[in-house]
């Protein structure tokens, strides 16, 4: 998912630096902090769980794909199972936001064929992984910021 | 040259008259383009304006001139409208295109995300919303300038066309894969809904957080009508309940009146009938829009040199939120 944390932080700088007009002054630029003070709550959220959502989510993601291997085509089966037997050994943001890429790539046809198939029990389980990959990578919205 | 000198230049040589710029202000909102607030004086009187201008980066690529006619279209009617005066396509003189609109004073903006904010009114505001979007949707099309510069759909076409944009929009800018919000577009494209009741003005961003309130339960304006386009008027109705606009807590949409409240009121306005397979289609069709808006402005926001901080906060936060309601209501659909 784009934005990365680093992207965030990067933005920070990039937003700080940046000359303002006058007529960008007063209300807007406050606007503008407060909106960074709340990206800044944001970010401590991702900082914190961002890791360990990912290993998680590529794990999930290679849960459905081993399940699934065996009712395809062969070509298609071989990417699923090469998929699910990998591993994130590297653990950098890049690097498992990379593993995720190609993970979520895979799932996209994976999904694609099981509709095609309208294979509904595993379309069910499909849809819930979605649920639960949404539902981790939640940031929740500071109430004392928001309005 | 400052922009208050080159505004001030400008509308010199439009009226004729020495006109000053004074109390120029950027405000926030319409991430599309830059909205600033001014006083023109000329020949001793002040009058208020708004002045929008294309940005280099923005949030939603749109066409300003049917911005502008859409605004002109309901202008002094009661929905409403700002009063637009005046639309500098090639805009030189402001080094970008831009347009200016009389100022409504005396209102302040919603906010999608403050919680209660409309605490003892809320009624009667919903009321207000829920009625003027039922009053643009019932709007008679003949002679309103919107139809200079918008295509007019058959009503059997007006889903595709909508799906196709903003699927497009999702394919173009991309850059992380997005499973949930493809799957929905497969759902959309293989359940479509029956033919609209009638083309309509779609205002196509009427939600909490575009309209200014007195503080006392009174809606003063209607804003950012950057997205405005003809097509089906259960778009609107779908995007303005979408569950991002409203604290999942609050049963209530955008902290207003219930969702059959809602309904209700937007039926006794628009004289329009809601057909439920068709508001579920145009429910899970606002989600997909959203997160084709959010996919689009995180793209923006790093073309941009991750400059505006209102594009990364759509791109991340927003988007996220996105995720979760188009995953719900995809378990929904699957389970009715």
């Amino acid at each position: 998912m784009t934005p990365s944390l680093p992207d965030i932080l990067i933005g920070h700088a990039a937003a700080l630096s940046a000359p303002q007009p006058p007529e960008s002054s007063g209300d807007y630029l406050a606007g503008r902090l407060g909106l960074l003070a709340m990206l800044s709550v944001l970010a401590a959220q991702e900082a914190s769980r961002g890791v360990a959502v990912r290993i998680w989510e590529n794990g999930a993601i290679r849960e459905v794909f081993a399940s699934a291997a065996a009712e395809y085509d062969p070509a298609f089966a071989g990417a699923l199972a090469k998929a699910a037997s990998a591993t994130d050994e590297d653990r950098t943001w890049a690097a498992l936001d990379d593993s995720n890429d190609s993970l979520r790539r895979l799932l996209i046809r994976l999904h694609e064929a099981v509709e095609t198939r309208r294979d509904s029990a595993l379309d069910r389980e499909i849809l819930n992984l979605y649920q639960a990959m949404a539902k981790a990578r939640r940031l929740e919205l500071p109430a004392a910021l928001a309005g | 040259m400052s922009l208050a000198a080159q505004l001030a230049a400008y509308l010199t040589r439009q009226s004729g008259a020495p006109t000053v710029v004074e109390n120029l202000a950027r405000i926030s909102g319409g991430a599309s383009r830059e909205t600033y607030r001014y006083d023109a004086v000329a020949a001793g009187e002040r009058k208020g304006f708004i002045l929008r201008r294309d940005p280099p980066g923005s949030l939603i690529d749109t066409d300003r001139r049917l911005e502008f006619l859409a605004i002109r279209s309901f202008s002094g009617k009661a929905v409403a409208a700002p009063q637009a005066v005046v639309l500098e396509a090639d805009g030189a003189e402001l080094e970008r295109p831009f347009f200016i609109m009389e100022r409504i004073d005396g209102g302040a903006p919603s906010s999608p995300f403050a919680l209660d904010q409309f605490a003892g009114y809320a009624g009667e505001i919903g009321e207000q919303f829920f009625s003027i979007l039922g009053r643009i949707a019932a709007e008679p099309l003949e002679g309103l300038p919107i139809l200079d510069a918008a295509e007019r759909p058959d009503p059997a076409d007006c889903w595709r066309r909508e799906l196709d944009y903003w699927a497009g929009v999702i394919e173009a800018d991309e850059q992380h894969p997005q499973p949930i919000v493809r799957a929905a577009i497969r759902r959309l494209r293989a359940n479509p809904p029956p033919p609209a009741q009638r083309v309509s003005v779609v205002h196509g961003d009427y939600r909490s957080g575009n309209f200014l309130h007195d503080g006392q339960g009174r809606i003063v304006a209607i804003l950012d009508w950057e997205m405005a386009h003809l097509g089906d008027p259960l778009e609107d109705l779908g995007w303005s309940m979408d569950p991002l606009w409203s604290n999942p807590a609050d049963p209530r949409v955008s902290g207003m009146v219930t969702p059959d409240e809602a309904r209700a009121i937007w039926r006794r306005a628009s004289g329009l009938q809601i057909d439920p397979k068709a508001m579920a289609w145009w429910a899970l069709f606002a989600s997909v829009k959203g997160q084709a808006i959010w996919t689009s402005a995180a793209k923006a926001w790093r073309d941009g040199g991750f400059v505006e901080p209102v594009l990364a906060f759509s791109g991340w936060y927003t988007a996220r939120r996105q995720d979760e309601i188009l995953a719900d209501q995809l378990c929904a659909v699957q389970a009715a």
